[in-house]
């Protein structure tokens, strides 16, 4: 690459630009950011929650770090860098140039600047305090800054209904020759589920949160109890769409370790199929099972048990694929870097993630544990030893491939080692809090929560401490790391078969796909012939 | 800014083998997504008609509604009829059945104006009350999705008589149909469910 | 390529075929209204007409009927999804 092309080439991540490689980097940057800032206020909370009284923050400041804390983790941080590894992958996994409607892309991708900078000046605005699930009539009656909220929250909405109109149409009709549904990457199988629940989930939360702009803003009656609204009407509304949500934030993050167990192996993936109908089914169950979540808001009791029966369902596909994985590194020839670490750290943090929201699920349980920090580990557990887990895990995977550099494999393990030590140790005390009946959102607790709390603080620390490491070594390696081959991991799905980074139109040639693409080992047909052989660099 | 994904017919032969058009499935998809949106709006309605009850319900117009449905029913068929004009080449007859369209859709959006007005004079506004909240809110959205259909139609229109869309090319005819047929089965629900179902 | 690939052409009713029937559904409606046809009854031919209308519209003038069932099933799909979320809002 020429000088005036590397120059050229940073300057165009802070435009317009339709390139979904573009797209797709904008968007983990951006989100990234939104990380920092999320894991910042987790730090306030964390340090607040080292002492059993409320000494550091007052409680309603307390409230609204917590609030943002939440809001920023879900809306501005899993869910778009999950949408930008979708953005990245998707045109260069099925084999195609771009994604079919470059320009929504591009728009999709602007619209997140500003909704996060509704959000920073929410909190500046007399922060929301509700929650990231701002119950109502608390949210109605809360500071200013929940409208803004509430705005930004619609507003990322409806960039993740254009991206998932983008993704799934793409998907359907952009695949290479040769390339049929059963022969595409379970991650590109993990965004047609999340893309399904995207479409359908998310304007039933955006119509929810109409309502409660209206109520605050011009003065209606969805909410106002005195004129008989009914605040599990909203719940309802919520949960319609953020209990998918979940699913949304996880869905991804199983197609991404998917796709890397085969390669670090060596072996082909154990039940393709199975996976690619599971991660359908958990998306169609996800759908039916939101009133979980409010067993104990005094809705119609004999409704409760359906819904826990369906919720507990949703663990089978979800076991299938937990299995599937295991029996594909069995006996396998593991190569343990640190995409590998993240990933086989996924595992054993989310399968304790899953395991408790089975718990969770069972009424006479949840009827104890509801809004306590039993909650809280299994929330962490699934979003941040599970999904988390995954974007780095990702991260590292793709990171010769977006960048064209290979990162430092020693800092990376350290990275791992840190982030594996902090979750367990910020999140496996919570279990024990909550179980003894620690609530959740308080600032101030009992005096025999507290060396659960600071153990919990302490894991906090170094949870923080471990992304230097990755910070340090990502900046560094993607200035002036070894420059990367098309293809270091030996892969065989498409985006492997072009260049590091690849070339604007992705492929010279399209290519064809002639086999599967995880049969590692096996003496069959390469996955794919690429029409001319990638250059390295 | 890259120009290098010209999108080029050959790019959508997994889909075409489907027998899918790039453009339809995206606006089916982006039609599934406002189905669930109304249906966040039409499930709050219908809670508060099922649990709390509408009163109201006695102050509202049936038969005058009743004729601007008629009277969207009717735009949906120039809406079609104009789509398989501009497909037979008959630019001129595709040009007055879309104008029609607009005149329909304008005179839809005036007898809900008047509507509003009427229920506004007995009181029935906004903020009066459960009902007027969602009421206004669920059929305030369907007229917006209205507005921004006669916008697209005096488009289709201006780009009628350009001669951009012809015989050849008039996807975007058919595109915008589908959004037009949308909101016009989004109405015959709304009506039945707040106007006809006591 | 313009259209999608249709499904072969059987003979179908005209458009204006299917809006003569809109109209006459809508003035039954009307005359169930105007009659005071009290419910069960009314609710259940209102809920019927309806359905019959929206199907008609999307089955004719939005093409579902010769078109991709692909189609069909992305338009389908929510609306069964919303009826079981309608059901159980307002239920619960």
């Amino acid at each position: 690459m020429t000088t005036a092309s590397a120059s050229a080439s940073w300057r165009r991540y802070f435009w317009w630009n339709t390139d979904h490689k573009v797209i797709g980097v904008q968007y983990i940057v951006t989100s990234f950011f939104f990380f920092i800032l999320g894991g910042a206020l987790a730090g306030l909370v964390r340090a607040e929650l080292a002492s059993p009284a409320t000494d550091l923050l007052d409680g309603a400041t307390y409230n609204q770090v917590m609030t943002n804390h939440g809001t920023l983790m879900i809306f501005l941080w899993i869910l778009p860098v999950l949408a930008g590894f979708g953005n990245y992958l998707i045109p260069l996994m099925i084999g195609a140039r771009d994604m079919v409607f470059p320009r929504l892309n591009a728009l999709s991708y602007w619209m997140i600047p500003p909704a996060g900078m509704l959000m920073i000046a929410s909190f500046f605005a007399g922060g929301a305090e509700a929650g990231w699930t701002a119950y109502v009539p608390l949210s109605i009656g809360g500071p200013p800054g929940q409208t803004l909220w509430a705005l930004s929250v619609m507003l990322l909405g409806i960039s993740a209904i254009f991206g998932a109109i983008n993704f799934m149409t793409t998907i359907i009709m952009m695949r290479a020759p040769g390339l049929s549904f059963w022969r595409l990457p379970l991650f590109v199988w993990g965004m047609i589920a999340t893309s399904t629940l995207i479409l359908t989930a998310t304007p039933v939360l955006t119509s929810g949160l109409i309502m409660v702009a209206l109520d605050r803003v011009v003065g209606t009656h969805f909410f106002t109890v005195t004129s008989g609204g009914d605040p599990v009407l909203w719940q309802n509304l919520f949960w319609f769409y953020s209990h998918p949500a979940v699913y949304i934030m996880i869905l991804p993050a199983m197609g991404i370790i998917s796709e890397i167990f085969p390669v670090f192996a060596r072996k082909p993936i154990f039940g393709y199929r199975m996976i690619a109908m599971s991660s359908m089914a958990i998306a169609i169950l996800g759908l039916t099972v939101w009133a979980h979540h409010m067993f104990t808001s005094g809705m119609d009791p004999r409704l409760r048990v359906p819904y826990m029966v369906s919720s507990m369902v949703i663990a089978v596909p979800t076991g299938i694929k937990i299995f599937s994985w295991l029996a594909t590194i069995w006996y396998g020839k593991l190569r343990f870097t640190t995409p590998m670490l993240f990933a086989l750290g996924f595992i054993s943090m989310f399968l304790i993630g899953g395991l408790t929201g089975i718990f969770l699920a069972a009424i006479p349980v949840d009827l104890h544990v509801h809004d306590t920090y039993f909650v809280v580990a299994h929330l962490h557990f699934v979003l941040f030893g599970g999904s988390v887990s995954a974007v780095y895990a990702g991260l590292y995977y793709w990171f010769p491939k977006i960048t064209g550099r290979m990162y430092d494999e020693k800092i990376g393990r350290t990275h791992f080692a840190l982030n594996f030590i902090g979750t367990n140790l910020a999140y496996l005390p919570m279990f024990i809090a909550g179980l003894m009946g620690m609530p959740r959102r308080v600032s101030a607790y009992d005096v025999s929560f507290t060396s659960y709390n600071q153990l919990a603080t302490l894991g906090a620390l170094i949870l923080a401490a471990s992304t230097l490491p990755f910070l340090y070594n990502a900046v560094l390696s993607w200035a002036r790391g070894p420059k990367a081959a098309a293809n270091p991991w030996q892969a065989l799905t498409l985006e492997w078969q072009t260049s590091s980074p690849p070339p604007p139109e992705n492929f010279p040639e399209i290519p064809t796909a002639t086999g599967d693409p995880y049969d590692y080992g096996e003496p069959s047909a390469p996955a794919a012939e690429p029409a001319a052989a990638p250059a390295a660099g | 800014m890259s120009q290098h994904a010209m999108q080029h017919a050959e790019d959508f032969r997994a889909g075409h083998a489907l027998g899918l058009d790039h453009r339809k499935l995206g606006m089916w998809f982006f039609i599934a997504s406002e189905v669930m949106f109304f249906g966040g709006l039409l499930a709050a309605f219908l809670h508060y008609k099922y649990t709390l009850g509408f009163p109201e319900t006695a102050e509202l117009n049936v038969v005058l509604v009743g004729i601007n449905t008629m009277v969207l029913l009717t735009s949906s068929y120039t809406v079609v009829s104009a789509l398989t004009a501009i497909r037979q080449g008959r630019q001129g007859r595709f040009i007055a059945l879309l104008l029609l369209t607009i005149l329909l859709g304008v005179a839809f959006l005036s007898g809900q104006i008047y509507e509003f007005a009427d229920l506004y004079r007995q009181g029935v506004t906004l903020t009066s009350g459960v009902f007027g909240s969602s009421f206004f809110t669920l059929t305030g959205f369907h007229g917006l999705h209205v507005a921004a259909g006669v916008l697209w139609a005096i488009v289709t229109l201006f780009r009628g008589l350009r001669g951009t869309l012809n015989a050849e090319h008039n996807m975007a005819v058919e595109i915008f149909g589908l959004y037009w047929h949308f909101v016009d089965i989004v109405w015959i629900v709304l009506f039945t469910q707040i106007y006809l179902i006591v | 390529m313009q259209g999608s690939a249709t499904r072969p052409e059987k003979s179908r009713p005209s458009y204006g075929v299917i809006f003569l029937g809109l109209v006459v559904l809508t003035v039954i409606e009307l005359g169930i209204n105007v009659l005071r046809i009290l419910p069960p009854l009314s609710t259940a031919l209102y809920l019927l007409f309806s359905g019959l209308k929206v199907a008609l519209v999307a089955a004719f003038y939005m093409h579902l009927r010769k078109d991709s069932r692909l189609y069909t099933a992305v338009f389908v799909l929510p609306v069964l999804l919303l009826l079981v979320f309608a059901l159980l809002t307002i239920a619960i």
